[in-house]
């Protein structure tokens, strides 16, 4: 296992020094930032001093050279638009994302388990169909719509809950819940497919015989077994979930990752863009090792 | 039973927690449309920056009256004298402090020009200068000499867009600004919030407002159902769509023109006749009322009405697109290759229903038989078609641009649009770059006489550009609020303005 984990380790370093090459270069093909920080009628003088104090004057790979350093010495660079550490911009607006997708992917990891499970024993049954109506009109609802609609009867028209904004608990709620609906609807389909064909298995059969009860059957014998092709399910919407949920960041005032990178890719905030990245690509690293640790525990001849 | 009871009070409990954020009746939310990068004075000419900023927290020697007809109003200048030869005298209000405690004087405002002028940072309201050398003599604490190089006729007028820091303020950006206005800024939690509290020892009189919250959200439907809901007072800038609350609601001209920009100097719209053509095909009342708010103006000069030297006798062309096949047939006889391609450029987000309008636009273009095509962009691309160098094309392109003036004078419009040398101009016409310096240079009625020449020139005799509309704004104010947003509002949000019921 330890082996294992040091090769994906250095893997995920080359892959990481790939994608900084790939994005830096990448980005600045983009266009000169200097153009959509200052006001259309800038002066020419004052285009080519904003590129001077931003070192943006300097020829390409002088400024990769530079940026090379200064990350070796743990140095993002400056945001051009807001004059602040990158990182610290990068870092605050993770501190957001994390707990969200964190909360959301827990809540849907436990509901999809649950509800699938049960779902794929009593297959064909009410609560089978009931719950793949459900989950098929969650996987394919468009968030934007439904984050609007909840705010409209929530928060406008009954008035539980603010319309936004991250102040109190109350505030998490709308966005926890919108995020929620569409990867529920997709792991619980995943789960009652996986749970069909391992409750199909002999050894299935053979603890009925021995007379044990539903509910252990399901969630101490089966789940294990049916519980692989979830985890990599779960793991391709936690790493969507990291990359930060724009529409719902956008809507509810959330101040996460996803709005950060895509208005810093809009403004060519280059330093921002790159911190963002790397930041985003370390958290699914890790996030991948995890991945894998949960298939060695979880299937022995994986972790042998 | 019992669960019922839990369950009612939990979603009572519920209705009290959500919080109510205008908390003491004095306090307001105002909830913006885009968070600040920056809360640094010399950038407060950025719409949405000085909107908080602009005479809240710093403070300028002269003030545009923008909402009244009073014109230029002293502020942190009592009074301003032309001395001739370029050099104007300001004398400045004494018994002036900053919120850090500072008394404010002559070399305030000497250092807050060094830093516009600063090569160590770049802030926004150098552009206004551009091509004119500044020199300042301190006479005294409560006296200075400016000196434009060549002289600058609306030299008082330049001083209400640049803020007044404190002779300590680094040369770099800040991140807790100081100045001289009724408001200090106790509190930014990037992404979150920013907070100003009301000075008692401000100035002048004091505000209603004690403090402000300003929070951010770029949906503007959230925007009005905020105000809606009592989560906060004044949501500027929001939707046709979302404006649907006539109590709340206000629309009001927002200083902003939208215009198709023309390349006169491309085939074919190098020709007058098509030029004309572009003008007589578009239906521009058809939008009103419809995609566009009720109350949009047609446009018949690039500065909306309450511009200096406003010309009232231009009308907007005529739809007509039997005059317009006819133009174009006229032009096609003499040779003019009418079937080239006309691509407009529109930028996406630019204004509410950007898109609607442009490919209304295309249509009504192709009705009368121009080529015409469509191609929506982000900001940055569209940036690349709007200002020079120009990109090649086959034909020509037409660009679809707003641009705002709330700045009372036409010349931070007229150079760059129409001049020779203007950064996003399409024409080259060596009397109109006479026109342009000569109203630039005069003052007073002249001033006036001559910027209404222009305005005519510009649109009777060569045809510059297709005129579209002076856009309207929508702002949602709460029901407590005794506030009415103007054209002031687009580019600063005055909390002295603000009353209560």
């Amino acid at each position: 296992m330890t082996k294992m984990i040091g090769q994906r380790a250095i893997a995920s370093l080359l892959s990481l020094l790939g994608l900084m090459i790939l994005v830096f270069f990448l980005s600045r093909l983009t266009g000169d930032p200097a153009v959509l920080f200052l006001p259309i009628d800038a002066t020419e003088e004052m285009k080519q001093q904003f590129r001077a104090l931003h070192g943006l004057d300097l020829p390409l790979i002088e400024q990769f050279g530079r940026y090379v350093w200064d990350l070796l010495h743990l140095d993002f660079g400056e945001s051009l638009r807001k004059a602040r550490p990158a990182i610290d911009i990068v870092i605050e607006a993770y501190a957001w994302t994390l707990p969200l997708a964190l909360i959301t992917m827990s809540l849907v990891v436990a509901a999809a388990i649950f509800l699938g499970s049960l779902a794929a024993f009593n297959v064909g049954g009410f609560f089978d169909r009931l719950v793949s109506i459900v989950s098929l009109v969650g996987a394919s609802a468009p968030d934007f719509w439904i984050a609007i609609v909840a705010i409209v009867i929530f928060a406008l028209g009954l008035g539980w809950l603010p319309t936004s904004g991250v102040g109190t608990p109350w505030h998490w709620i709308l966005p926890i819940a919108v995020l929620f609906i569409r990867p529920f609807g997709l792991v619980v389909q995943v789960v009652r497919g996986s749970m069909l064909s391992a409750l199909a298995a002999p050894y299935v059969k053979t603890a009925r015989a021995k007379g044990v009860k539903n509910l252990p059957l399901i969630f101490v014998h089966t789940l294990r077994n049916g519980m692989l092709p979830v985890i990599t399910v779960i793991g391709d919407q936690a790493a969507a979930m990291l990359n930060g949920a724009v529409i719902v960041e956008t809507i509810f005032g959330f101040p996460g990752i996803g709005k950060l990178m895509i208005d810093s890719i809009l403004q060519r905030d280059f330093n921002v863009v790159l911190a963002a990245i790397m930041v985003t690509a370390i958290v699914i690293f890790i996030m991948n090792i995890l991945i894998d640790i949960a298939y060695g525990l979880l299937d022995p001849r994986i972790r042998h | 039973m019992k669960i019922k009871t839990l369950l009612v009070g939990a979603l009572l409990a519920s209705t009290t927690i959500v919080p109510a954020m205008a908390q003491a009746n004095t306090d307001v939310v105002v909830v913006l449309s885009e968070e600040l990068d920056l809360v640094e004075p010399c950038m407060a000419t950025r719409s949405n920056i000085g909107r908080v900023i602009m005479q809240n927290i710093s403070e300028t020697l002269t003030e545009l009256d923008v909402r009244g007809d009073a014109g230029l109003m002293p502020r942190l200048a009592e009074s301003w004298e032309d001395l001739g030869n370029g050099t104007w005298q300001f004398k400045l209000r004494q018994g002036v402090s900053f919120s850090d405690g500072s008394g404010f004087d002559a070399n305030d405002v000497k250092h807050s020009f060094d830093r516009v002028f600063s090569d160590q940072i770049t802030c926004e309201s150098a552009r206004y200068f551009a091509d004119t050398e500044l020199t300042f003599d301190v006479v005294d604490d409560v006296t200075i000499n400016i000196t434009a190089e060549p002289a600058q006729p609306i030299l008082p007028l330049l001083m209400s867009l640049v803020t007044i820091v404190p002779s300590e303020t680094p040369m770099q950006f800040v991140r807790d600004p100081i100045g001289t206005g009724p408001y200090l800024m106790s509190d930014w939690t990037a992404g979150q919030q920013i907070v100003l509290e009301r000075r008692d020892d401000y100035w002048g009189e004091l505000p209603e407002v004690t403090k402000a919250t300003y929070l951010f959200r770029s949906e503007p439907a959230v925007r009005a159902g905020m105000v809606a809901a009592g989560e906060a007072d004044i949501a500027p800038q929001i939707t046709p769509e979302a404006a649907d609350n006539r109590e709340l609601d206000f629309s009001y001209p927002n200083s902003e023109t939208v215009y198709l920009r023309i390349d006169g100097l491309d085939a074919p719209t190098d020709d007058i006749r098509v030029r004309k053509a572009l003008n007589a095909a578009i239906d521009r009342e058809a939008f009103i009322g419809t995609v566009l708010p009720e109350g949009t103006e047609l446009a018949v000069a690039m500065t909306p009405p309450t511009t200096l030297g406003w010309n009232p006798s231009l009308t907007p062309p005529a739809y007509d697109p039997d005059l317009a096949k006819q133009l174009l047939a006229e032009a096609q006889a003499d040779g003019v290759d009418t079937s080239l391609p006309i691509e407009i450029i529109a930028r996406t987000g630019n204004f509410a229903n950007v898109t609607e309008v442009a490919e209304a636009i295309t249509q009504m273009l192709t009705d009368v038989g121009f080529n015409a095509s469509l191609r929506m962009v982000e900001v940055a691309e569209h940036e690349q078609f709007y200002s020079k160098p120009y990109p090649e094309s086959e034909g020509t392109r037409l660009i679809l641009a707003q641009h705002d003036n709330s700045r009372g004078d036409p010349v931070f419009s007229m150079f760059f649009k129409y001049a020779s040398e203007g950064t996003q101009s399409g024409v080259a016409d060596p009397q109109l770059d006479e026109m342009i310096a000569n109203a630039s240079a005069a003052t007073g009625a002249d001033r006036a006489a001559l910027w209404s020449e222009v305005f005519a020139y510009v649109q009777e005799e060569i045809v510059a550009d297709v005129l579209l509309f002076h856009m309207v704004g929508l702002s949602r104010v709460g029901e407590r609020l005794d506030f009415t947003p103007t054209i002031a509002t687009n580019a600063q949000l005055q909390l002295s303005e603000i009353g209560f019921k």
